[in-house]
């Protein structure tokens, strides 16, 4: 396929389809379409393909089913399961052109919009509506609605507010073949047939391609605050979770970061943390103003009894946004000691929190591997980051034997793989660990019945 | 492996796509080959002998980023990208590949002689003998096709010296595949001791990567070292409405943003500019060598600008300038363009 004249047929096919400035098949001009932010996996495409709306992906997706070309869906391609990575080659069917907000609906509490569109775009818009769109991944400045709701995504505001699953009410998509269907709608309540919204939810592009999302809005909150805790250690921080849930409070946030990554974090944001604590925990709520000051003083006041060395709570609004800012930067910002990096994110039921906590530190010790630990502390769904020097080829087998380790740990305690990014190609080889073999073959039927051909993102979820 | 890169400089970046949403050429083509971090994995594919240096799609790349830098203060690994992209061009740019328009300018500035000649010849502010270890930096092209901004600047910062023997920084060598006679440039100009006041963002940011930041200070900075500003200037009898183009390499390279904010605050009412930060377009060399995608660059601007009812719109480097004084008239806007040191000029002139 990767013969000249074969991408020259493939090129002008699709050519045809979206027009020649939407294909690419330059070798140079694909580099970036390799790779998305995953440390260590990588594709070689045969064509990027940018449609323009549902129809032309149904011409694309028809085109490649035929010829059992396979296609991956991209957004931003911050996927960190390598969700995005074309493994096995093939097209990548890159969907940020598509990126209108087709409809704001202020007494349905609806927004309609097209899977390009970035989930910053759509919370600053409905903002301006008095609206509130409350899933909120770290990545949102950058990710794709049609990413998020391919993955699921969770974010830092979980706990409260669930995962971005909670507010998909309806979906078009096209099948593998090129049918174009719309599952769900604007409606809350909705029983007719199999709940098909849910099931293309978190398929990571392996059963349909996502072309237009109804999703689900809230009121604004009046207002929110921020604060934060320093502890010697994040088993203590991660105790004082289950001690703010213990006093009836659900906030909206409670994330937690290590000694490394609040060092990592205070290099890139410069916001005046400690960085000789052994760890933060950041709290916070929204809601009615005195609803907020009142949580806010609750969680700061117990925070001491849990072992907290110093409290601090954000008086300005703007204080606040740049202490979660500065949280959802803590990936990247880990790199700033130059190495390379391979981010988890095992959960467990929240009473646990502690226990992965030691569990993880215990296993990089035995592994002599450095595990930077920060997280969604509240839904206890946490970010243990291996470092390590890219060269060091021994090193990094340790990094993977630790965290295959961590994985059982997570599986042991009752949890998860994966809270929110999703299988992709990385965790596909834990998954059925977790899932036992019935459950797994039955994955795999489910992927068989939509997408015959295996064209759709192959080498993802299921094998 | 081409050794064109600093391989720690391409390591550090995660690829985590934080810099997408922050970049003009991303964010007119939607296309990750034109981002900064499709740029990295075009040069770490360079770097690993997979891509040839000239191959079309990469040295149209190297010439359509902009190099506003504005990928970097949003990238939390700390990714040099400014530094990446002169690397690139270095290495793209050499001998005959260099693009045919910019080669005179980049010959001229590098002679000494011509630009104080003809700069006089245009009346630039005058030399004066240094007194003060300070000094006052006149742009190379600043004195050629913006005297005004010379003089403006001489006359709001009257302790400061002009030394007479002063070329170019050499900044625009640095940015157009001339890194090392960019960097001698800018030693030599940083010769004598003491701290250079700079107009241009430029030139501050090419010369604070090269001779060290405490040695280089922007001329905003400077006015609010000095003491009190003048008072207001008035229009119709009301305080003049006063926007601000950012210059991408003083705010992304240098981190300075408020400074020049907080010297229109004294001198106006200022209103943020929606997008102030963005790139104009002009980005050094580029609207010369991409007329069309400069001004795709700058069009959202210009809808704003054309909304805002400014009475001045002041810049702070040259490039800008003159791109945004050339744009604004073709769009028949009431608003002048001028540099800070003329808008400071006129409000110590007075009202007239
Ligand atoms: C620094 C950083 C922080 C992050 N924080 C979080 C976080 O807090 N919570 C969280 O959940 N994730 C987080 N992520 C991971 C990632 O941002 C999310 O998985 C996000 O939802 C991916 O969106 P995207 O647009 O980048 O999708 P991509 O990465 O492009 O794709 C992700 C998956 O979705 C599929 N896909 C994309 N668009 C479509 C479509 N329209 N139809 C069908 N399939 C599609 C792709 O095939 C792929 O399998 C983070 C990532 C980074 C780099
Ligand atoms: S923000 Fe920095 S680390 Fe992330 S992709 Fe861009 S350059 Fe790389
Ligand atoms: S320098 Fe500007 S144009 Fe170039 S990659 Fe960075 S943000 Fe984009």
């Amino acid at each position: 396929m990767r013969t000249l004249s074969g991408t020259k047929a493939i090129s002008a096919d699709l050519s045809k389809i979206v027009g020649s400035v939407n294909v690419e098949v330059r070798p140079a001009a694909l580099v970036p379409y390799r790779t998305d932010a995953t440390f260590g996996f990588a594709g070689l495409p045969t064509a990027v393909v940018r449609p323009g709306s549902a129809q032309e992906v149904s011409r694309i997706l028809a085109w490649a089913n035929q010829r059992s070309i396979p296609v991956v869906p991209r957004g931003a391609g911050s996927s960190l399961a390598a969700g995005a990575v074309p493994v096995q080659g093939g097209i990548v069917l890159a969907l940020t052109r598509m990126n209108r907000i087709l409809s704001i609906d202020p007494v349905d509490l609806i927004a309609v919009v097209e899977p390009g569109v970035t989930t910053q775009a759509l919370a600053a818009a409905v903002r301006e509506h008095g609206l509130h769109y409350p899933p909120d991944p770290g990545s949102k400045r950058v990710s794709t609605l049609g990413g998020n709701v391919a993955t699921n995504a969770g974010g830092l505001h979980g706990l409260k507010y669930g995962n971005t699953g909670g507010y998909v009410l309806g979906l078009q998509a096209v099948l593998a073949d090129g049918q174009i269907i719309r599952a769900g709608g604007r409606l809350l309540k909705d029983v007719a047939g199999y709940d098909l919204v849910h099931l293309l939810t978190g398929s990571e592009g392996t059963l349909a391609v996502l072309t237009e999302l109804t999703l689900a809005l809230r009121p604004a909150p009046a207002a929110s605050g921020t604060g934060l805790a320093y502890f010697p250690d994040l088993e203590s921080a991660s105790k004082a979770v289950g001690g703010v849930i213990a006093a009836g409070i659900l906030p909206a946030t409670l994330e937690f970061l290590d000694a490394r990554c609040i060092r990592a974090v205070e290099a890139h944001a410069r916001l005046g943390l400690d960085t000789a604590a052994g760890a933060l925990l950041l709290f916070g709520d929204d809601g009615s103003p005195d609803e907020v000051a009142r949580t806010l003083r609750t969680m700061a006041g117990l925070m001491p009894d849990h072992g907290a060395t110093s409290v601090q709570v954000a008086t300005a609004a703007a204080e606040s946004e740049a202490l979660l800012a500065a949280r959802r930067c803590a990936l990247p910002a880990l790199a700033r000691s130059g190495g390379a990096t391979i981010l988890e994110d095992v959960g467990v039921p929240r009473s646990r929190l502690p226990d992965l906590v030691h569990r993880i530190n215990t296993i990089a010790e035995a592994h002599e591997v450095t595990i930077a630990t920060f997280g969604h502390a509240g839904d206890g769904n946490t970010h243990p980051t291996g470092c390590f020097d890219p060269a060091d080829l021994a090193g990094r087998e340790r990094v993977d034997a630790a965290f295959a380790e961590v994985f059982q740990a997570a599986i042991d305690l009752g949890g998860t793989i994966t809270g929110e990014h999703g299988v992709g190609a990385a965790k596909l080889p834990y998954l059925s660990a977790q899932l036992g073999a019935a459950q797994t073959a039955l994955q795999a039927r489910i992927k068989k019945t939509f997408d015959p051909a295996g064209i759709l993102n192959p080498g993802k979820v299921t094998r | 492996m081409t050794d064109v890169f600093d391989a720690d400089d391409l390591g550090t970046c995660i690829s985590c796509g934080f810099c997408l949403p922050s970049c003009p050429t991303y964010k007119l083509t939607g296309d990750e080959s034109s981002s900064p971090r499709g740029r990295i994995a075009l040069m770490r594919a360079v770097e690993g002998g997979e891509i040839d240096l000239f191959d079309p799609a990469a040295l149209e790349q190297g010439s359509f980023c902009l190099g506003c830098r504005a990928c970097e203060p949003v990238c939390p690994a700390g990714v040099p990208y400014g530094r990446l992209l002169e690397d690139l061009r270095d290495a793209q740019w050499k001998g005959r590949r260099r693009p045919m328009r910019i080669r005179p300018l980049l010959a001229f500035a590098a002679r000494e002689r011509l630009i104080r000649l003809v700069g006089r010849f245009r009346r630039h502010a005058r030399f004066t003998t240094p007194e003060t270890d300070t000094t006052l930096m006149l742009g190379c092209f600043e004195r050629v096709l913006l005297p005004g901004v010379s003089r403006a600047a001489a006359t709001t910062l009257p302790g400061v010296a002009i030394p007479l023997d002063q070329g170019c920084c050499g900044a625009l060598h640095a940015h157009n595949g001339e890194r090392a006679l960019g960097e001698q440039m800018a030693r030599r100009l940083a010769d004598r001791p003491g701290r250079i006041i700079s107009t241009a963002g430029g030139c501050s940011a090419h010369l604070a990567a090269v001779v060290g930041r405490d040695r280089v200070v922007d001329y905003s900075e400077a006015l609010l070292e000095d003491g009190p500003l003048p008072g207001p200037i008035l229009v119709d009898g009301r305080r003049a409405r006063i926007g601000l183009q950012d210059s991408c390499h003083l705010r992304n390279g240098l981190g300075i943003s408020e400074a020049p904010r907080r010297v229109i605050s004294a001198l106006g009412d200022y209103i943020e500019v929606p997008g102030a930060a963005d790139c104009c377009g002009a980005a050094g060399t580029y609207s010369l060598l991409r007329r069309r995608d400069s001004r795709r660059v700058l069009a959202p601007k210009m809808a704003e600008l054309s909304s805002l009812k400014l009475d001045f719109l002041v810049v702070v480097n040259p490039g800008c300038q003159r791109q945004l004084i050339t744009e604004v008239r073709r769009a028949r806007l009431r608003t002048r363009v001028l540099h800070l040191a003329e808008l400071v000029e006129m409000a110590q002139r007075g009202p007239r």
